[in-house]
Parts: C-alpha cells; sequence; structure tokens
C-alpha cells in the first residue's frame, strides 16, 4: 500500500517539473517580430507598405468618392443609409465622427508606419545594394505618398519618421503643414535617386514605384504649393525624355482590366482579382470601382451597387466631339455597353460612370474584378507642364502640351488666350481627362489656395462650404485616444 | 494482511456453498459470516450503524471504518441496517463477505447533495451560493436543450435563447462580469469543457448545480470567474430500470412584423420620392389598385415540429452502478429550409473493483447535423411586395429596371432554395478516474479525459441568374475543424473526525491544454450543380487553415471544516497559471474564505415556531479570467498572411499590423456574498436569499491605440485596464402551499436583482461598438452600465417652417417639416456629435419567473412563468423597415407618417435619402424590453400503478406541454429574447458577447405545443 502512495507522490512532483514547457504556446501562423531578415523577407517588408493603396481606405473607394465631394456626381447607392458620410463631407457638414474621416485616417497611417519599418530595417541588412536601393526608394516614395494624402485632406498632422516603439510613449501631436510639405519633398528627392526607371523594370517587377513616379509627385507637390513651377517644367521635360509619348497611347487602355500598367501609366495600384481574401477586408485583391460603379439593377457588371452618378452640370460641361466623353460616362442614348443598352431609369439623375465597368461577362463575380487603378499618368504630367508654363506667364508654350492632350480627345487645338483664359481652360481639361479618377478635389483645394474651391462649389449651391470645412476633422476616435492631438478649426 | 484473512474467508465460504448445495448436507448446522462496509452516497463510511438479521437477535454495529461482521445460522439471511437520519435498508445478500451498502438520508431539502467540484457536499454543508436544478425541472419536457431549460431555475442565471435550431443559448451568471467573454464554465462531470450546451441530451442529466460566489468557484479559479455550472450526468440507481421517453411536438412563430401590402407601399414609395423631389413611379398613380401582392414573411415562416425519443438502461450492484442511454432529436425550422438533427449516447459507470478502488467513466457523444438555404431574415422584411414570388416563366422574380422604385433585394425565398449550407459536428467527452482510498480517510483520485469536436461544414451556391444581381458560377465552400482539449486532475483528499471537528482537506493538481486546427477551401465552377464535390470544381478560389493551442495548469487546495455541524468554514486557494500570458504574468493566485453559521443550532437561540433552521453564509474570494480574445496577446507578432502583386506576379508581404501586450495578465474578480437559508413552517417553506458585490479588477479590455501610431486601432490586445462593479440580491423561496389529501400545490419562486457599473476603462476612453444601419450604437464607458446605447434624443416632428427656423440647426439646407427635431443637449445651437447622451441599456434589473405545480391524485399540472424587467432594447429591424429613406418594404406603423401639420408627431415623413438624417441612432429605435412570459404549461397523467404493473411496467406518465404559450410585453418587435447577433451584420470583426440588447435580423423564438410520454420499465 505504501509503495503505491509514494508512487504517486512520485508521479506528481514529475509532473509538477516537467510542466515548465507546458504553458508556453506561440502562434504558429505568425513570425516574431526580432527574427532576422533575409533578402526575400525584406522585400516582403516593402511590399507590405505598398498594401494600404489597395485598400477602400484609399484608392479602392474613398479617394475616387472625392469626385462627389468636389460636385463631378453624388452618390446615388440604394438611397438608404448607403454613403451617407459621403453625402455629408459633399454638402460640407461633416461631423468629427464621419466615416470618410476616419476611413482615410485608417488607410494612410499604417503605409507610414510599414514605411519607416522599411527605412529602419533594410539599411542594416545584408542584401545586395541594388535591391536595398530600390526598396528604400520604394519606401521612400510610399511615406511620401501617404503623408501628401493626409496633409491635403487634414492640414497638419503627426510627423512620425521611426516606427513607434510598444509601451513607450504611443501619443503624438500634430507638426505644421510646412514641415510635413518640406519631409515630403525631402522624400520625394530620395525617392528620385534611388529608383529606377520603369522601362528598367522586368515585367515582374512592373508596378512598383518608379523614378517618374516620384518626379510626378514631385510636381504635383510643387503645384500645390503654389510655387517652384520652373521645377515643375522641368521635371515635367524629364519625364517626357524617358520615352513618354501621348500619341502612342490609347485613353480606354487605362482602364481596361486586362491591360496593366500600360505605356502610359506612370504607377499603378496592382489588383489580381483574386476572390481567396475577403472582399471587404484589408487583404483583398480586388478592385472594388466596378462594383461600385456599375448601374443599379441594370446587370451590366457585377455587383451594380450604382454609385458616383455624374450630375447634368459634369455632363453639359463637356465639349462636342470630346472622344473621352463616350468612354467615361453612360447616358441615354451612348454606345451599348457590351450588348447592353443603357437605360437613364437606372440612374436618379440618369447618368452612370462608364470608364472602369467591367462586363460581366469578362468578371463574372462582384469580388473579382482585376482592374488595376491609374494613380499617375503621363497625360496629367502634360497638363502640368501646361499649368506651370502658364502660372510663369509662358502662356504660349503652355499651348503645346495641352494640345497633345486635346488632340487625343479628338478636340481641336487651343491657341492664343490670355493667361487667365489659359488658367481656365487647363482647369476644364484637367476635369474632364481626369474625370472620376480622384484629381478633381485636389485640384480644387489647391488652385488659388482654396478660393477657386469656394468659388465653385458655391456655384453649385453648396451654401455651407467655406475654407475650414475644405480640411476634413481628426476622426473622433483619434481624438479620444490621442490627449496630444488638436482638432482641426471649425469642427 | 486483510487481504489474506479474506482469501481465506471466501475459500472456506466458498467451501460452504458447495456443500450446502447439496440437500443431505443440510442436515448439519453450519454458521455463516456476513461482512462489510456501511458508507453514504458520497462513500463516507457511517460509524455505529445497527446491523441484525432480521427475525433473530444477532446483530452489531459498524466500527469506526464502517465495517461489520456478523454471524448467523440461517443460510440465506436477511440483514436489516438501521440508522438515525437514514432509511432503514433491508438486503438479501448474494455473497456474504465485502458486502458494501449504502444509506440514504432521509429525503429532506437539506440533505440534497450538490455538486461542488472536486467533490460533492450536503446543501446543509454548504458556505457559498450554489443553485441547483434537479432533472425534474429539466426532463420531461420538449426542450432541445439544458440551456433551455435552466432559464429562470436558479436565482442569479440569465439564459437567453437563440431561436435558431442547433444554436446555444447564452448563459451569465450574476450579471455582466466583464466586457469581455463573460460566460460561465461549464463542467460536465468534472470534465471544465466548451461542448456546447445543445450537444447534451436534456434526459441524460441528472442535476445542474451553479456556483455562484467566490468560495464557490474557487475551486474552478482559473476559469471559474464568471461562474460555473456544473452538470451531472446520470448514474445507475439502486434499481435496475430501462426507461423510454419521448416528445413530439408542432412549433410556429410567435409573431411575424406587420408588413405593408402592395398598395401600401406603393403609395409610401410615391411620398418618399415626391418628397424628395424625385420622379414617383408612373406604374403606382393609382395604389389602391395594386392589391395584396406579396406577403414574403409568410412565404419564409411555416409551421415546423420537433421530436425526440431518448432510450435508457440503469442498474447497479453493490459494487457498481451503470447507465447507457440513446437518444435522438429532429427538429425542422420554422424558417423554410432549415433542420437540426441531433443523436446522443451516453454511458456512465462505476465499480469497486476493490473496496479500496474505485474505477469510473463518463462518455458523452453526440452528433449532430444542421442543414439550412441561403435565408436572410432583414431580406425578406426589406422585399417589395409588388414583386411576385416567381416570374410567370416560373423562374425566381427579382427586380429590374428602375432600383429607386423596385429596390434591389435578392430574391428571399429563391436562396433558401439554391443557397444550402450543411454542418456536420461530432463531440466525444471521454474521462475515466481511478479513486485508491490509500488507509483511513486518505484517498487519492486521478482522472483524465478528453473533449473531442470535430466538425465540417459545406455549403453550394448555385449559379442562378438573380436579378438585378446574377451568380455567374456556382461556388463551393467546405471547411473542416478539430478542437481536442485533454484534462489530467491528479487530486488527494483527507477525511477525518477530531472530537466534535470534521475536517476534509484536498490538494492536488489540474492541467488542461488544447489544440484546434482547421482548413477550409473554395472552388467555383462546376457543370453540373449536383456534383459539387471539392474536385469538380474548375477554379480553385481559397485555400486557408490554422492551428492554435492553449495550456493551463493549476495547483489547488481546500480545507472544509465542520464544528458541531454548527460553524462551518472552507477556504480554498489555487496557483494558476495560463499560456496566454507571459514571463512573470503567467501565473496567478486565487484564494477565497467562506463561513457559515447554523444559528438554530445554537442552544441560546430562541427559534420562533415557525422557523425550522437558518443558516448564515459568508464569503469573500478573488477568482481569475483569462479567457481574452486572443489567445497570443503578448507576442509581437509580423502578419504573412496577405500578398500584393506587380503586373499580375503575386509577391508576399510581411506587415507590422497589431501592438503587442507583453504585459498583459490575469483578470480578477473579487467577490463578496452574504446569504440565508431558511426553512420555516415545518419544511414547507423554504428560502434562501444573497446578497453580492462583485468587482472585476485588471479587467481585459481591448487597448485604446490611436490611429496615428499606425497599427490598427481595431484589431487591438486587450489590456488590463479596467475596473467593472456588480451587485446583486438573489431570492429563492420554494413552498408546500397545500398539502392535503390526494392534492398538492407547490410553488418556487426566483428573483434577481443585478446592476453593474464601468468603473474604469484604458484613459477612461469610451469605446463605440455595433454599428447599425451606419451609426454606431454601443458605448462602453467609466459610470454607466455596460453595453449601454448612445444616442441623440428625439423631441418629436417639426410641424411648421417657423419651427425649424426656430430650433438649433440639424442640416443646413435639408431639415425640413415632417422631420423628426433632436434635443440640443448642449444649447450650442447646433445638432451635432456633442448632443448625444446615453439612452438606455440592455442589462435587465430584475430576472424573475414563478412555477407552480399542482397535484391531484394521478394527474399534475405545471405553469412556468419567465421574465425580465428594466432593459431596454434597441430594434435595430426598425432602422430598416420604418427608415422610408430608400426602396425597401416597410412596416404598417409608417402608414401613421407625418404628411401634413399635425398629421403625426412622432414617424415622420417618407423622404428618399433621408437628408435630414431622421434614421440617426437615437431613443427613435429604443424601446422597453421588459417582458413576462408563460414559458412552460404542462399538464401530466400517471397511469395507475395498479393498472400497468401488470404488464411489468413500473410507470407511465403522459403528458401534453406548451412552450411559449404567451409573452406579455410593449416590445414591437418579433421577439424580446434578443440572442446572440451575427458579427458581421453590426461590423465586427471579433468575438461576440451576444448580450448587446441589439434586434437585427435576429431569428424570432417559437411556440410549441407538444405531447409525450416517459415510461419506465
Amino acid at each position: 500500500m505504501k509503495k503505491i502512495k509514494y508512487s504517486y507522490i512520485v508521479i506528481c512532483i514529475i509532473f509538477l517539473t516537467s510542466c515548465s514547457g507546458y504553458l508556453d504556446r506561440l502562434p504558429l501562423n505568425g513570425v516574431s517580430s526580432d527574427t532576422e531578415i533575409n533578402t526575400e523577407q525584406a522585400l516582403a517588408l516593402t511590399h507590405a507598405a505598398y498594401q494600404p493603396i489597395q485598400w477602400m481606405n484609399l484608392y479602392n473607394m474613398r479617394l475616387w468618392t472625392l469626385d462627389i465631394v468636389a460636385g463631378n456626381s453624388i452618390v446615388g447607392g440604394d438611397g438608404g443609409t448607403d454613403g451617407t458620410e459621403t453625402t455629408q463631407f459633399a454638402n460640407f457638414i461633416t461631423t468629427t465622427d464621419n466615416q470618410i474621416a476616419l476611413d482615410i485616417w485608417r488607410g494612410a497611417n499604417p503605409g507610414i508606419l510599414r514605411s519607416n519599418l522599411v527605412l529602419e530595417k533594410v539599411p542594416d541588412l545584408d542584401i545586395p545594394d541594388d535591391l536595398k536601393n530600390r526598396c528604400l526608394g520604394e519606401a521612400y516614395f510610399l511615406r511620401a505618398h501617404y503623408y501628401f494624402i493626409l496633409v491635403r485632406m487634414y492640414g497638419g498632422v503627426p510627423l512620425i519618421l521611426t516606427p513607434p516603439v510598444p509601451g513607450k510613449d504611443i501619443t503624438y501631436s500634430r507638426t505644421s503643414a510646412d514641415k510635413i510639405y518640406e519631409q515630403i519633398i525631402s522624400d520625394c528627392e530620395n525617392a528620385i535617386t534611388l529608383l529606377p526607371e520603369k522601362s528598367n523594370y522586368s515585367d515582374s517587377d512592373k508596378g512598383r514605384a518608379c523614378k517618374e513616379a516620384a518626379l510626378t509627385m514631385l510636381a504635383k507637390v510643387y503645384l500645390t504649393l503654389g510655387r517652384n513651377y520652373n521645377d515643375v517644367v522641368s521635371i515635367c521635360k524629364q519625364i517626357t525624355a524617358m520615352g513618354y509619348d501621348l500619341t502612342k497611347c490609347k485613353y480606354a487602355d487605362n482602364f481596361d482590366s486586362s491591360i496593366k500598367n500600360n505605356p502610359e501609366s506612370i504607377f499603378e495600384v496592382q489588383y489580381t482579382g483574386s476572390s481567396a481574401y475577403d472582399f471587404n477586408g484589408n487583404d483583398n485583391q480586388a478592385s472594388w470601382l466596378s462594383t461600385f460603379m456599375g448601374p443599379r439593377s441594370s446587370g451590366f457588371v457585377a455587383g451594380s451597387y450604382g454609385w458616383n452618378l455624374p450630375t447634368l452640370e459634369f455632363m453639359t460641361s463637356y465639349e462636342s466631339g470630346d472622344l473621352r466623353k463616350d468612354i467615361t460616362v453612360l447616358y441615354e442614348g451612348c454606345p451599348d455597353f457590351d450588348g447592353m443598352v443603357y437605360l437613364p431609369s437606372y440612374s436618379l439623375t440618369t447618368y452612370n460612370v462608364r470608364k472602369f465597368l467591367v462586363s460581366i461577362n469578362i468578371v463574372e463575380a462582384r469580388d473579382q474584378c482585376p482592374a488595376n487603378f491609374v494613380v499617375y499618368r503621363y497625360a496629367d504630367v502634360l497638363l502640368m507642364e501646361a499649368e506651370a508654363l502658364n502660372e510663369l506667364g509662358r502662356t504660349a508654350e503652355a499651348e503645346a502640351p495641352l494640345n497633345i492632350v486635346r488632340s487625343r480627345a479628338g478636340l481641336p487645338a487651343v491657341s492664343n488666350k490670355t493667361q487667365e483664359e489659359m488658367k481656365e481652360i487647363i482647369i476644364h481639361e484637367r476635369r474632364i481627362e481626369l474625370a472620376f479618377e480622384g484629381h478633381r478635389w485636389f485640384d480644387l483645394i489647391r488652385i488659388d489656395n482654396g478660393d477657386y474651391a469656394l468659388k465653385f462649389l458655391k456655384s453649385l449651391g453648396k451654401v455651407n462650404v467655406n475654407k475650414n470645412r475644405l480640411l476634413l476633422p481628426i476622426p473622433q476616435l483619434e481624438m479620444d485616444s490621442n490627449p496630444m492631438m488638436t482638432q482641426n478649426p471649425g469642427y | 494482511m486483510k487481504q489474506k484473512v479474506r482469501n481465506c474467508l471466501l475459500g472456506i465460504l466458498c467451501l460452504f456453498g458447495i456443500l450446502l448445495s447439496f440437500p443431505d448436507l443440510r442436515a448439519q448446522e453450519v454458521k455463516t459470516t456476513v461482512s462489510g462496509t456501511v458508507v453514504d452516497v458520497s462513500g463516507n463510511s457511517l460509524v455505529g450503524v445497527t446491523v441484525y438479521i432480521k427475525g433473530s437477535d444477532t446483530g452489531t454495529t459498524t466500527n469506526e471504518y464502517g465495517a461489520f461482521s456478523l454471524q448467523t445460522k440461517s443460510p440465506e439471511p436477511t440483514l436489516v441496517f438501521s440508522y438515525i437520519g437514514y432509511e432503514t435498508k433491508e438486503i438479501k445478500p448474494t455473497s456474504f463477505s465485502s458486502i458494501r451498502i449504502v444509506l440514504n438520508e432521509i429525503n429532506n431539502k437539506l440533505s440534497e447533495i450538490v455538486v461542488i467540484g472536486y467533490g460533492t457536499m450536503k446543501k446543509k454543508d454548504l458556505t457559498g451560493s450554489v443553485g441547483s436544478v434537479g432533472s425534474k425541472d429539466i426532463g420531461d419536457k420538449p426542450l432541445t436543450s439544458v440551456g433551455e431549460a435552466l432559464q429562470g431555475k436558479a436565482p442569479g442565471l440569465q439564459v437567453i435563447n437563440a431561436g435558431e435550431p442547433g444554436k446555444d443559448v447564452t448563459l451569465k451568471i450574476r450579471g455582466l462580469g466583464t466586457i469581455n467573454n463573460s460566460n460561465p464554465l461549464i463542467v460536465i462531470d468534472g470534465f471544465p469543457t466548451d461542448l456546447g450546451l445543445n450537444s447534451i441530451n436534456t434526459a441524460d442529466i441528472e442535476s445542474v448545480d451553479i456556483l455562484k460566489d467566490a468560495s464557490a468557484t474557487a475551486i474552478y479559479g482559473a476559469r471559474g470567474a464568471n461562474g460555473v455550472v456544473m452538470i451531472t450526468t446520470k448514474t445507475g440507481k439502486e434499481k435496475s430500470e430501462f426507461s423510454y421517453s419521448g416528445n413530439y411536438g408542432i412549433q410556429n412563430v410567435v409573431k411575424l412584423p406587420d408588413m405593408l401590402d402592395a398598395s401600401g407601399y406603393a403609395a409610401l414609395s410615391n411620398d418618399m420620392m415626391i418628397n424628395a423631389g424625385k420622379p414617383a413611379n408612373p406604374e403606382w398613380q393609382d395604389p389602391a389598385s395594386l392589391g395584396k401582392g406579396t406577403d414574403w414573411m409568410d412565404a419564409l415562416f411555416e409551421q415546423s415540429y420537433l421530436q425526440s425519443h431518448t432510450v435508457s438502461f440503469s442498474g447497479s450492484n453493490n459494487k457498481s452502478h451503470h447507465y447507457l442511454s440513446l437518444g435522438i432529436l429532429d427538429q425542422k425550422g420554422v424558417v423554410r429550409k432549415t433542420n437540426y438533427q441531433r443523436y446522443t449516447f451516453q454511458s456512465n459507470n462505476d465499480s469497486y473493483i476493490k473496496d479500496w478502488l474505485k474505477v469510473s467513466s463518463n462518455i458523452t457523444f453526440s452528433t449532430d447535423n444542421k442543414t439550412k438555404g441561403g435565408h436572410n431574415i432583414l431580406d425578406a422584411m426589406k422585399a417589395i411586395p409588388t414583386q411576385p414570388i416567381k416570374n410567370e416563366d416560373g423562374s425566381w422574380s427579382g427586380p429590374t429596371d428602375n432600383p429607386y422604385w423596385y429596390g434591389s433585394v435578392r430574391n428571399p425565398i429563391g436562396v433558401t432554395e439554391l443557397y444550402k449550407s450543411v454542418t456536420n459536428g461530432y463531440n466525444l467527452l471521454a474521462n475515466g478516474s481511478v479513486e485508491i482510498s490509500l488507509f483511513k480517510g486518505l484517498k487519492f483520485k486521478t482522472m483524465g479525459g478528453v473533449d473531442a469536436k470535430f466538425w465540417y461544414t459545406e455549403s453550394f451556391n448555385q449559379k442562378y441568374n438573380w436579378n438585378p444581381d446574377p451568380v455567374l458560377k456556382s461556388e463551393k465552400y467546405q471547411s473542416s475543424d478539430r478542437s481536442l482539449t485533454y484534462l489530467w486532475d491528479n487530486y488527494f483528499t483527507y477525511d477525518t473526525t477530531i472530537g466534535k471537528s470534521r475536517i476534509n482537506i484536498m490538494a492536488g493538481t489540474s492541467a488542461q491544454n488544447n489544440e484546434h486546427k482547421y482548413f477550409n477551401g473554395k472552388k467555383t465552377g462546376f457543370l453540373y450543380d449536383d456534383v459539387n464535390q471539392l474536385e469538380n470544381g474548375e477554379e480553385i478560389v481559397s485555400l486557408k487553415g490554422n492551428t492554435e493551442d492553449w495550456a493551463i495548469f493549476s495547483l489547488i487546495g481546500r480545507v472544509n471544516y465542520n464544528y458541531a455541524d454548527k460553524y462551518l468554514l472552507t477556504a480554498t486557494v489555487r496557483r494558476d497559471g495560463s499560456s496566454r500570458f507571459t514571463g512573470d504574468n503567467k501565473w496567478g493566485t486565487f484564494p477565497s474564505f467562506s463561513a457559515a453559521w447554523r444559528i438554530t443550532e445554537e442552544p441560546w437561540f430562541k427559534k420562533p415556531a415557525f422557523l425550522d433552521y437558518m443558516k448564515i453564509r459568508l464569503g469573500y474570494g478573488v477568482t481569475g479570467n483569462q479567457n481574452v480574445g486572443g489567445l497570443y496577446s503578448f507576442a509581437s507578432l509580423y502578419k504573412t498572411s496577405s500578398v500584393y502583386s506587380f503586373n499580375n506576379n503575386v509577391v508576399p508581404s510581411l506587415a507590422i499590423v497589431k501592438m503587442p501586450n507583453p504585459s498583459i495578465h490575469w483578470e480578477e474578480v473579487e467577490q463578496t456574498n452574504l446569504g440565508f437559508d431558511i426553512n420555516m413552517f415545518k419544511q414547507r417553506v423554504n428560502l434562501t436569499f444573497d446578497a453580492y458585490l462583485k468587482y472585476t479588477n485588471e479587467m481585459l479590455v481591448p487597448m485604446s491605440v490611436p490611429v496615428s501610431t499606425g497599427y490598427s486601432d481595431y484589431d487591438v490586445p486587450d489590456i488590463n485596464a479596467g475596473r467593472m462593479i456588480n451587485k446583486g440580491l438573489e431570492l429563492s423561496v420554494s413552498s408546500t402551499n397545500i398539502k392535503r389529501g390526494d392534492f398538492e400545490w407547490n410553488s418556487v419562486f426566483n428573483l434577481t436583482y443585478n446592476r453593474n457599473r464601468i468603473l474604469e476603462l484604458n484613459n477612461d476612453t469610451p469605446m463605440y461598438l455595433n454599428q447599425v444601419s451606419n451609426s454606431y450604437v454601443t458605448i462602453q464607458s467609466v459610470g454607466h452600465q455596460a453595453n449601454s446605447f448612445y444616442g441623440y434624443v428625439t423631441d418629436g416632428i417639426f410641424q411648421t417652417e417657423e419651427e425649424v427656423a426656430n430650433h438649433a440647426v440639424q442640416i443646413e439646407g435639408a431639415t425640413s417639416v415632417g422631420d423628426i427635431k433632436f434635443k440640443d443637449l448642449n444649447n450650442d445651437g447646433v445638432i451635432d456629435t456633442d448632443d448625444r447622451t446615453y439612452i438606455g441599456n440592455p442589462n435587465p434589473d430584475f430576472i424573475f419567473s414563478l412555477s407552480n405545480t399542482l397535484r391531484y391524485k394521478n394527474f399534475d399540472m405545471d405553469i412556468y412563468l419567465y421574465g425580465v424587467a428594466g432593459n431596454e432594447i434597441y430594434n435595430g429591424n426598425r432602422t430598416i423597415t420604418e427608415g422610408m429613406s430608400s426602396a425597401v418594404n416597410q412596416s404598417k406603423a409608417t402608414l401613421n407618417r407625418w404628411t401634413s401639420e399635425g398629421s403625426s408627431n412622432k414617424m415622420p415623413r417618407a423622404v428618399y435619402e433621408d437628408p435630414s438624417n431622421n434614421n440617426r441612432a437615437s431613443d427613435r429605435w429604443i424601446e422597453d424590453g421588459s417582458f413576462l412570459r408563460v414559458r412552460n404549461v404542462t399538464i401530466g397523467y400517471t397511469i395507475p400503478g395498479r393498472i400497468i404493473n401488470k404488464a411489468g411496467i413500473d410507470s407511465f406518465r403522459i403528458y401534453a406541454s406548451c412552450e411559449n404559450l404567451l409573452t406579455l410585453t410593449n416590445y414591437s418587435g418579433l421577439d424580446p429574447e434578443i440572442a446572440e447577433i451575427d458579427p458581421q451584420l453590426i461590423g465586427l470583426n471579433q468575438r461576440v458577447d451576444g448580450l448587446y440588447g441589439i434586434d437585427f435580423n435576429v431569428y424570432p423564438v417559437v411556440r410549441t405545443i407538444s405531447i409525450g410520454c416517459k415510461i419506465i420499465f
């Protein structure tokens, strides 16, 4: 009997002492952040920095809905609570709990963290120099890109250049917009130095940030700040010299889901159309644009939520004979869409966007559209060149780049205009050429330091618009969790 | 030594037996020695039991080991055992040595046995707060699950039903202990498990004990912070018996919403479009001519049935008990194309292999099958009544053309046919234990077991040319999950009596670990719709899988001290380690202490005549909770499960997403409990009253991570930065009202009062959760009850343009007559987010139940009422059915909408797109959720023994019963009992606690009328 008793005690003791590893469990699907990183993993860190541009928080939805805010279109949708946050912003009665304010904030900030992670870790890694430089160049480009979005939408924001240390101070205060722009310019210049030209990328690398993408962004920054017009002109000429030729590019190719990274495109958000990931989550690899903008109840495209309905004012601003109209929009009597007739009853405004639609016969399910989204393309560069030249008073020289764009659109050349007239013409040309591509809002708010936006929006009947309301509020969630944050005036 | 003696005796007895079997040998007079031990139901030896041979004066008493030995001349003696306080027993032993006799205490409420964790205790010896529910309260009702049966049966226990067949109930003990997972621990036959309650056959349950306060749950410290539900399955009784029980019932939805018919909708659509300056449908110029149209809700719901059958065998002999049962449950859902079937098997055995060695096992096995179509209750409410269910050519109809008039909901009936999902589950809960009596009073028990769950889902979405949104390729999804939990407990118990003191000590260890593995895949493109195995698909869409695990290890010690049956003390201490924490934070120490005083035993206490017995209990303890959302919150991890691409070339990504929290540690619940157990009026009235104060400290709350850091602000770890308080009162009164001759009337009344309040949160930052129609409705904030509702306050409707102009600005340029007026709470002239406040909360203040049982001769009737009061419900369905802002069908309440000055001060105008945001989160959607429900009425008849005994049947009872006969409530929705909500519907990616009180597309509860019987052979 005693033997049995003692042996059990021994077993228990053995068991007790052998339990030390029993309670140590680590996840099998996650990597500890202090693991060593090899070349492939360093590239993966960089790829992570690209991902936020794919999210609905940025280019997949919120940034193209800014065309609605700019007055090119209205929300549409199902009419109920669909898109109320966009309508709120478009009427300039935004509240601090507005979902767009939160979504864009949630899109750009992780992008900055991921870029900072690359910039912190990659320099010390033992990987080939050409890859290292490219990774760093991509990280600088992306960080500048995210800050550029933030500063234009919110004004001054926290300037964070190294990843926050968990456990340490994680609350940041705002830096002035001027300092943010300084950093953006510096990051652009680093990216320009480190990145290769697009033509140097192999097919499987096309779509990575390239030198001309960083150049295009820098030109935009200067135009936004309203200075360095000479630099803008030389940047644009530098890009042209890399071999860009608009006469060899078709307008519709930029939006064709089967054509990726075409000769006109300078930087695109990449999608594969894989539906392996949750369409509504951050891992999604399918484009939302066709699904959202398809005319409701038409059966034209998979999804067809009926968003982004062009206004009558926009439609009437087309010049007659403009070849881009039939590619960009749907209206009564327009050419059939993949054999289907467009009925104005599909839309509250009797118009729909056509540009991004991919026929249901090509992409059969709503969560499988592989179309890339073009952020920067050469036509934009030409129009920037024209704008800069005009601002410098070189109106006659501005005609050349402008007319290249117009001639592709089948429109007559423009000549002999005053600087004021040319300015309006260029603004109008940008509106039409880049319609619904997410540029119009940023153009409106930068010209004449926001005065142009106020004038234009008031003319559309937006009574509530004022200078303060051109910026989004800092999201309430950030205000609640970050005591160092201050709100924008007027909110 | 003893063994030798026994063997000797056996040998001798065998010899005698052989000799005695020859008749001519019986001439000689032989003496038979009979020996054995006498114990009580818990296995404790009974000292001083009188043992004698019936019809002689040969007798003895049991010694301090409970053992006796007698010599008798009779060859087949009858032994009689008698002991004060216990029922006298007579047996005719078939063997004469090592007989084991169990004496039962004379049955009264105080001697009831309660299972408390690592042992049992008599109710009268309890120092903690425990509620008990016996098998007669659980069985014999057409309930599919134990959970439903427990509703209202024990004060302090809140049970929320889920209507959908196969879905489990939600349990809470003493309020919301934490804003995280506050589900109590379920222990089945000593095995802590997360086997769903609906996998157990109610017919197999002997009793359910609910451990509520710290001293009771302390023994399960690591997982018992939210209370423990101890389920004990049946074991063999003294008499062998075979029984069959079964019932069959018809089920119907209790209430369907009143939706507009075709003419009502057409009129609404016209109003809505015209008020927004948009064109109305020219075909609907004469709404009345459209008639009734389609009633989609009526088409979605149908009458259904429910049947269950159980066959069980139980028996015992001197040394062992066995129980075996098989059960079948078949339930058709009230929503078309939903079904649930469950098969259960239970086998419980225990046996004294030797006097000192007891071996036992419990096996619970169940398998179930759930099928459903693609139903969506909200879609059935939204679908437009002017649309027929099928087109003329027999195809499923769908809106074509203008979506602003005809809507864009996919045919809600068609999807139940063309989308099918089947889930099969297999659950095995098996444990075996060996108990060794080492020497006097000292026992050792080892118990090992496995909780194995396997479940498989297959769903197929058939391609079909739906309007407006066709599915062009059929899609198959298949998943396979396996979750295995292993448990190994080892502990010593020591019982001793020193003079007037009885001491019981328990010490041991418990180790438990779990591994969950899953993978799933999706393929599209099937040539034939009924040939849809994964290998028949053309294209692979996705393939995912993962493995997760956790482990807990504990050291436990407990002392029970009983002095003169008057003063009782219990002290427990536990040291627990969890794999969810790291470093020093892994371990927590949880002590508890409770005492009880049987004041009526005191000689100086002058008992009033009506008072039979009174015990006062007081306890204090700390229990721990480690059930946080993430298993690895302490780890700083990169995510490698997503990709990017360049020119269609897919590349991997390595991203940092979730902020780590390496200092995460145990959440602690500190509970103080004061209770009274009172028996009055000669045991006719039993009253239990408890008052408790529960602090949840170091409460795990989601970390507040600013988005500006770049880390996710919703995929966050938990941080121990919260504090919450729950306080309450529980009352349970059971009384024998009338007992006269053949008539008896008993009732049981239970009442629970609970209030909670959040005391601290991370940086006191409020948390907003649960998006309903684009607004957050739930808030967790300091100083308020958990899961409170937050929104605007309504103040009638603008009747004139002047009122609009004089009121604070709502939506400039859009707010107009007929829109809702919201209160300007801060008087700043603008209605904005600062004009929101706390508009209600879903936590009931009171939960009550009353059960009345009447018996007359062989008839019995049981009426059971259940209700809650003091809670609000956020009626999310109404935000859709009364929104009047898009092309979806509306409820009949909108017939009273504002059309001109003075026409309504409650229901606003119908206006497309709701420019003034009448549908924002406000008290417009908050309703009183109190209700009183006649939960069950059962009438039964037990066929008299004289009739059936001839057929060899011991007892035969038939009954008819109605579940949810009647509900009294002011709530306008389908059912005031709001069960768990589909997290995707309200924008939550994470775990859902289930008690948010938001009614949004939730499956309604049904009324069941059934008949059944129980036959014991």
